[in-house]
Parts: structure tokens; C-alpha cells; sequence
């Protein structure tokens, strides 16, 4: 579905699910905008969706829609494509399991039937991909979580949820990149130094792009903080 | 925020369009020259003074080493825009030289000035010749009496009770004091109806959305490039001028909006600027 939510972009909504497979379909849709389209500004691919921006003096609506109704169609066709899309932009970051760092673990843990290490293990086993960026500056959403330990927000969101805090929700998972509130089960955490630098933090994950965690202990956390 | 005035204070110097330049919210600045220069203010009515006497905003000004420029707190709006020839020398991020406090971006000038501190413009010496804003050009100050929101309508708008679509309309709004430039939010009737549980959606500057209190809110200049609320659709890009202006309190409207005028009066701005995209 395409639908304009400004006078000069457009909103395409695959129906996909907002999953990887999404994801890996809306950026091929992405690239196939920013090849046939001229005067484009900016492009937003997150989860199933797409936003194209263009200019004003140069937006012909319906070229736009009959455009993106093609480009939509292809990338619907297309297999899914959920390996690295972006294979510049891989992410490796070490994440610390130990329960003083990682306050909802032995909830997530319990209503998963299995032991804090269990879900230690299953969440920083796969290669997730990038699905969205956004909520704050530098956080990613990343997915598909293990189903096993796909959690719900928590009832009441924390009002202060440190820096570097990694969090699950559904079947995403994300990285706090500075203190502020935040609502996801907080199940393990990437030193802050990570974080510091600003412009860094909010360049380093794009729509795509692939993330590791590589579980460290609490020395090597330590250590790393420093 | 108010882009037009931001606009009008390059232009003015012959600035590129997207040279730095100060925005000063609620008035309240005092600076002194070092140096013999042009500068042009505009937007919120601050009462400027020049060494005391009357300057006028919307205009060229020349001052002298020693001189010294106040600005008062604002009588009506709530941002000036103040223009030096050049631009100010800034670091810039991301292609911007906008500040983002929260962030310390884009390192020099990534926060609000302090007191003493020396501020840089790439040629003070350049010949500006005298230039005005046409009477007719210069937008009213203020917009205490009431705005009016050109509303398109768009995201989850159809899932909207029929309700709460009239009362969009219908009522009066008025701008919260909770606002910044983030996103201005409007008190009024609760509209309660929307679809939960959404996946976050892409965002355009003016994008309404309706948060957990059931209240609308319009994306401005700092907002974050997706929202996971309820969406009513966007409010024509060129108001968002004077909604940037409008103190806490003011009134505001919605209206059905016409895509097509809408996107050929930006096409007009944007011409008659020299708007250009990096």
C-alpha cells in the first residue's frame, strides 16, 4: 500500500511481516527507488515499510506511485533475501550476561522454562539484521529473536535504563545508546565506552547492516569499560 | 524551527541558504563586536537595541567594533534568527551544523552558547549592501489570536472512530507548554480510538501523532525518524513556521489541506530561496 504522508514523500507498507524477511525486502524495493527516481532526499526503510523523500519542484505523484507499484511488486517476487544486506556494515559488540548487569535475565529465563545461560546462549547466537533505527538516536532494532525467549515489554517501561543496556522485545532485541526510559527486558549489557562517542553511536547500525553479540565475562566487561 | 525566518536572515546577507546562523529562543541575548560586520535578524519581536537605540529586525545592519546588540525577551513568537555574513563558523555533523544539545553535536557550537564566549562568521569584512524584507513579505507577528493547521490526512487515520475524526476538526487546540523542537504538542479532547500495538512508521517534519495520553502532537525540526503512535497524517510543511513561533496557550485549528497547493507552494519556497540538498 502507498499513501502520502507529505507533500512530496510517500509511504510504501509491504504486506510482509516486519521481520527480517521484511526488512531484506523493503531495502531491494529501496534500492530500486533511489535508481529509477530522480531528486530523491532521503529514504527511511524500517521493518515492512519505506519512506521516500523527494523534492517538491520535482514530485510527480502519480510517476511516484506507478514507480513504487512496480518497485513494490519486484521486491515481492524476489526470494527473501535475509542474509547481510549491507555486507560493509557488520556489527560486532561483546555483551556481559552476569544478572547484576542484566536485571529482567532470570525473569526472561523462567517464563522460557529454561536457565539464565540458556537464554544467554540463545541470544547471542545468531547474526540479527538491523530492521529499523530510531526511538532515540543510535538505538537498532535487530531481529529475529529465538522465538524460545521472545519476551513482552515490561508492564511498567523503567525510567532510567543505563547505557549499553540490552533489551528484548517480542522477537527483537536492541541496545540502549544512552540513559533515558525505556520499557524492554533488560537481559544483558555492552560496555558504555561504546556509546561515548556521539556521532559514532549514531552512525554505526543501518537498516541491513548485520549484528553479533559476542558474550564476554564480567572481567573482560570490566575491562572494557575502562 | 521557523525556517522561513532563518531563510530570509541569509538571504538578506547573501548567504547560502543553509549558512549557520543563531536561533535565540525567547529573546534574552546580548552580544558585543569585535569587529566591524552586517548582521540581519529576524523572526520572534525582541525589541533589539544597537547601544541602546531602536534597531530594526527584517533588515540589514551595520555595527561598528564596540557596538552592542540585546535582544529583550520576546514579546510575540519565540524564536529570532540572527544571521552573520558567511555563516558562523561552526564544526558540522551529518551534513548539519544544527545543534543537538542531547547529543554534543556537531561539536563546536553543539550546545547552547555560554556567557563570554567568542563567536566566529566566515567574511565579517563583506560587502553587504543595504537589503530589506518587503513589508508584505515580513509574517505577523505572533500568532496569539489563533493558527490554522493545513491537516492531510494519511496513516491510521480510516482507523480513527468517526468521533474523534470530527473532533480533529472540530476543536479548538491549544499549543502546550510542554513543547520544544521536538515536536509542538496540542491540548484538546482525547482521541482515544486509535489502532494499538503498532510497528513504528516512518516520520516527515509535521507528521501528527496521537501519544499514550490520547492527545496529537506535530513532528518538528529535532523529531526522530520513526513513531510507534497512531498517526492522523501531516500538517502542511510551510506552517510549521509559525507554529515554531506559537507561545504556549495559542490556539490552533485544523483544516483539510489540498496535497497538490501544498507541495507547489514548497516547490515556490524553495526556488525563491535557492533551497538546495546536499
Amino acid at each position: 500500500m502507498i499513501t502520502f504522508p507529505g507533500p512530496a514523500s510517500a509511504l510504501v507498507v509491504l504486506p510482509v511481516a516486519p521481520d527480517r524477511d521484511g526488512i531484506a525486502r523493503v531495502l531491494s524495493l529501496e534500492r530500486f527507488a533511489r535508481e529509477s527516481l530522480a531528486g530523491v532526499r532521503a529514504t527511511i526503510p524500517a521493518f515492512n515499510r519505506l519512506l521516500v523523500e523527494g523534492a517538491p519542484g520535482r514530485w510527480d505523484p502519480e510517476e511516484i506511485m506507478s514507480t513504487l507499484e512496480t518497485g513494490a511488486r519486484a521486491a515481492l517476487r524476489a526470494p527473501p533475501k535475509t542474509q547481510a544486506v549491507a555486507a560493509t556494515a557488520m556489527v560486532t559488540l561483546p555483551v556481559c550476561y552476569d544478572p547484576d548487569l542484566a536485571p529482567d535475565l532470570e525473569q526472561v529465563a523462567v517464563r522460557a522454562e529454561m536457565s539464565p545461560d540458556d537464554v544467554a546462549r540463545l541470544h547471542s547466537a545468531p547474526t540479527y539484521l538491523v530492521l529499523a533505527t530510531g526511538f532515540a538516536p543510535g538505538f537498532a532494532y535487530l531481529g529475529d529473536v529465538d522465538a524460545r525467549i521472545a519476551t513482552r515489554r515490561r508492564l511498567s517501561p523503567r525510567a532510567r535504563v543505563p547505557r549499553g543496556a540490552v533489551g528484548i522485545a517480542d522477537r527483537r532485541t536492541g541496545v540502549y545508546p544512552a540513559e533515558g526510559p525505556g520499557g524492554w527486558c533488560l537481559v544483558g549489557r555492552v560496555p558504555a565506552a561504546l556509546f561515548e562517542d556521539a556521532a559514532e553511536r549514531i552512525a554505526r547500525f543501518t537498516p541491513g547492516g548485520t549484528v553479533e553479540f559476542r558474550p564476554v565475562g564480567r572481567k573482560d566487561y570490566e575491562a572494557e569499560c575502562r | 524551527m521557523d525556517q522561513r525566518a532563518y531563510l530570509w536572515a541569509n538571504r538578506l546577507l547573501g548567504n547560502d541558504p543553509g549558512a549557520a546562523a543563531l536561533e535565540v529562543t525567547l529573546g534574552g541575548l546580548t552580544l558585543r563586536f569585535a569587529v566591524e560586520t552586517v548582521f540581519a535578524l529576524t523572526g520572534a519581536d525582541c525589541a533589539a537595541t544597537l547601544d541602546g537605540f531602536a534597531t530594526d529586525a527584517w533588515r540589514t545592519v551595520r555595527a561598528r567594533p564596540g557596538q552592542v546588540l540585546r535582544l529583550a525577551y520576546s514579546r510575540t513568537g519565540m524564536r529570532a534568527y540572527l544571521a552573520f555574513p558567511g555563516g558562523l563558523d561552526t564544526d558540522r555533523a551529518f551534513d548539519s551544523a544544527s545543534s543537538v544539545a542531547r547529543d554534543g553535536l556537531p561539536g563546536r557550537l553543539g550546545r547552547p552558547l555560554l556567557e563570554d564566549e567568542a563567536l566566529r562568521w566566515a567574511a565579517p569584512d563583506r560587502v553587504c549592501p543595504k537589503r530589506y524584507v518587503p513589508p508584505h513579505l515580513v509574517p505577523p507577528p505572533g500568532a496569539a489570536s489563533g493558527l490554522t493547521l493545513p491537516l492531510i490526512t494519511g496513516y491510521e487515520w480510516p482507523e480513527f472512530s468517526e468521533a474523534d475524526r470530527g473532533r480533529v476538526f472540530a476543536a479548538e487546540w491549544t499549543v502546550d507548554s510542554a513543547s520544544d523542537r521536538t515536536a509542538m504538542r496540542l491540548n484538546g479532547p482525547a482521541l482515544a480510538s486509535g489502532p494499538r500495538a503498532l510497528d513504528s512508521s516512518p516520520l516527515v517534519d509535521g507528521t501528527v501523532q496521537v501519544t499514550g495520553d490520547s492527545r496529537p502532537l506535530v513532528f518538528m525540526r529535532d523529531r526522530p525518524t520513526i513513531g510507534g503512535y497512531p498517526k492522523l497524517g501531516g500538517v502542511d510543511p510551510i506552517v510549521l513556521d509559525a507554529l515554531a513561533q506559537a507561545r504556549p496557550g495559542t490556539p490552533v485549528r485544523f483544516v483539510p489541506a489540498d496535497l497538490g497547493t501544498i507541495r507547489r507552494a514548497m516547490a515556490r519556497r524553495e526556488a525563491f530561496f535557492r533551497v538546495h540538498w546536499p
